[in-house]
């Protein structure tokens, strides 16, 4: 049992979720999951299914906290239940499972269509983007994470990965970015476009 | 240059000032450059979220792994129909899997105490095959119809209030496929287990049926503060069939290996004791007995009833909180002769039937 718990409000927990604050990120987590667990294992869900749906739920709360002028209209159970509730329904119907929906009468509900939708769309993207990860099996993948994620410098890559120097780690990348660019967008390179 | 060079390049701001304007301008003229730009700039935006991303899934789960656990075994309740209509009497068919609220998941005990672990005997009644042939033999001849199959555990339990919640023993619940209550005015009744708090080793099961529990008027309640050593203590529970009374006195202020949520008593405990209430002078519920020290025989511990509510109050579910801290509203139990106290605590006193798949 968790003694001496910081009491935080709402406002508290937007603006740290907004800015990233690992603790604030802690309590809230906690103090909303029961509300999704009971809800799932209420309908037919099991705990691992109501873990990743809270989870998912608080990756789209994040998302919206992010969004400039982000206001929340109700209170955040109500925003976190209804949004755990609508993506817990779509899985239901996806899996086509007969299920008895028992809906808890002391939550409120309000509509989250934007939000969800909106959510499914990035999610569906960044996961094109793991999957095409994936397929570009390594050194592509870490090379590429190296040089636009890391932001290391060619010289530093052809160190890491042993090319005999920048020009040739340029080289590399460039090939791994363009399979990268043919997975993920599914076109023709880029290369093909005129060259200056 | 390759047009992922120059990209890279201009993004990373390495162009010279007048390239840089070279290829602004190249943006301005060329629209299918420009597309391509705009191509890579949201292969490379997309890069970046997608890390983040998954940074913040990783660090949810490190959240939830860390606050609920994985060992925080969350038993899932599942109505098996045909176990029902072959053993069944009254008992009530949960619509579906009971919601569960795990209220810790630190260890049921902590470290320094799991090293002497073995001293300790919860009192859970393991049913053995032998066991079973006693209580059937006894039986034998005054059975008319089949008895339903034996449990795998039995133990104690009381009702925490008029809701129709029973407290028990989170060890004797653990990994249950059902969980089934009875005693003197109830017949076997499937409960759904609400909640489990493995560190205090306390359970809280529900009877489904409102039937059964709306004319449920709790003579006790749950004392709020830790009572006084010497105090006068009994407690009820059922390490055999028939409910049995043991009295003693409240011995220490703390538990087992100095854990100070327990306390000792020195009532002659035996399995089955556990889950069960201990009692004051005025019929107030001052603890659940939890197990003794393995051997000796006047030697019990009960968790203390302030911890229970402490860990109650701290539930999250608000409406699950408010409905198990509802307690009675009066203490009838005051004043009134002992005897008198236990007739009227016999019927909110159970003998706990646990059933599991595995062993």
């Amino acid at each position: 049992m968790s003694k001496n718990k910081v009491q935080y409000t709402e406002d508290q927990f937007i603006d740290g979720l907004r800015t990233g604050d690992n603790e604030i990120l802690n309590a809230l987590y906690k103090k909303y999951y029961n509300i999704v667990l009971k809800f799932i294992v209420n309908n037919s869900g099991s705990q691992e299914a109501a873990q990743d749906i809270y989870q998912e739920t608080i990756i789209v709360l994040y998302e919206n906290v992010q969004k400039p002028g982000f206001e929340l209209n109700c209170q955040l159970q109500t925003y976190i239940y209804s949004i755990a509730k609508r993506l817990w329904l779509k899985q239901l119907k996806k899996n086509s499972k007969t299920f008895l929906f028992k809906d808890d009468d002391e939550n409120e509900v309000v509509d989250v269509t934007e939000d969800v939708t909106a959510h499914e769309t990035k999610e569906a993207e960044l996961e094109k983007m793991n999957q095409s990860l994936a397929e570009l099996g390594e050194p592509c993948a870490t090379l590429i994470k190296d040089f636009y994620i890391q932001k290391l410098s060619m010289d530093e890559i052809a160190e890491k990965f042993g090319y005999t120097n920048a020009d040739n780690a340029k080289n590399q990348k460039y090939k791994c970015l363009q399979r990268l660019k043919k997975s993920f967008f599914e076109l023709l390179p880029v290369e093909q476009i005129e060259r200056k | 240059m390759r047009p992922i060079d120059l990209f890279d390049d201009y993004l990373n701001g390495e162009l010279s000032a007048n390239d840089a304007a070279e290829f602004e301008a190249r943006l301005n003229s060329d629209p299918t450059f420009a597309n391509a730009f705009e191509q890579h700039k949201t292969l490379v935006d997309t890069l970046n979220r997608n890390e983040k991303r998954n940074a913040f899934k990783n660090k949810l789960k490190a959240i939830h792994a860390s606050a609920f656990g994985n060992d925080a075994k969350i038993i899932s309740i599942k109505t098996e129909e045909g176990f029902v209509k072959r053993y069944g009497k009254t008992v009530l068919v949960a619509a579906s899997t009971a919601a569960i609220v795990v209220l810790s998941t630190v260890a049921a005990i902590s470290p320094g105490v799991k090293q002497t672990i073995n001293d300790f005997t919860e009192l859970s009644f393991k049913v053995s095959a032998s066991n079973n042939a006693v209580v059937e033999g006894i039986k034998e001849g005054a059975r008319q119809k089949p008895l339903p199959a034996p449990a795998n555990m039995e133990g104690s339990a009381f009702a925490l209030n008029n809701k129709g919640y029973i407290i028990t023993s989170s060890h004797m619940v653990k990994g249950a496929d059902s969980v089934f209550v009875q005693n003197g005015s109830l017949e076997r009744t499937l409960t759904e287990v609400i909640l489990i708090d493995p560190k205090l080793d306390i359970a809280i099961l529900k009877i489904t049926n409102a039937d059964i529990t709306k004319k449920w008027e709790v003579p006790f309640t749950f004392h709020q503060k830790p009572t006084d050593i010497g105090e006068t203590v009994y407690t009820l529970g059922y390490p055999r069939k028939d409910m049995v009374y043991g009295e003693g006195s409240l011995s220490s202020l703390s538990g087992y290996s100095n854990d100070t949520t327990m306390y000792q008593i020195s009532i002659p405990v035996n399995p089955g004791n556990s889950g069960g209430p201990l009692l004051n002078d005025q019929g107030n519920v001052i603890g659940v007995i939890r197990g003794k020290i393995t051997g000796a025989e006047a030697t019990g511990f009960a968790i203390k009833s302030n911890e229970i509510l402490k860990s109650i109050s701290s539930i999250t579910v608000d409406s699950i909180r408010t409905e198990l801290l509802s307690q009675p509203k009066k203490q009838a139990l005051k004043g009134l002769k002992r005897t008198e106290q236990i007739k009227r605590i016999n019927p909110y006193v159970f003998n706990v039937l646990v059933y599991k798949k595995d062993i």
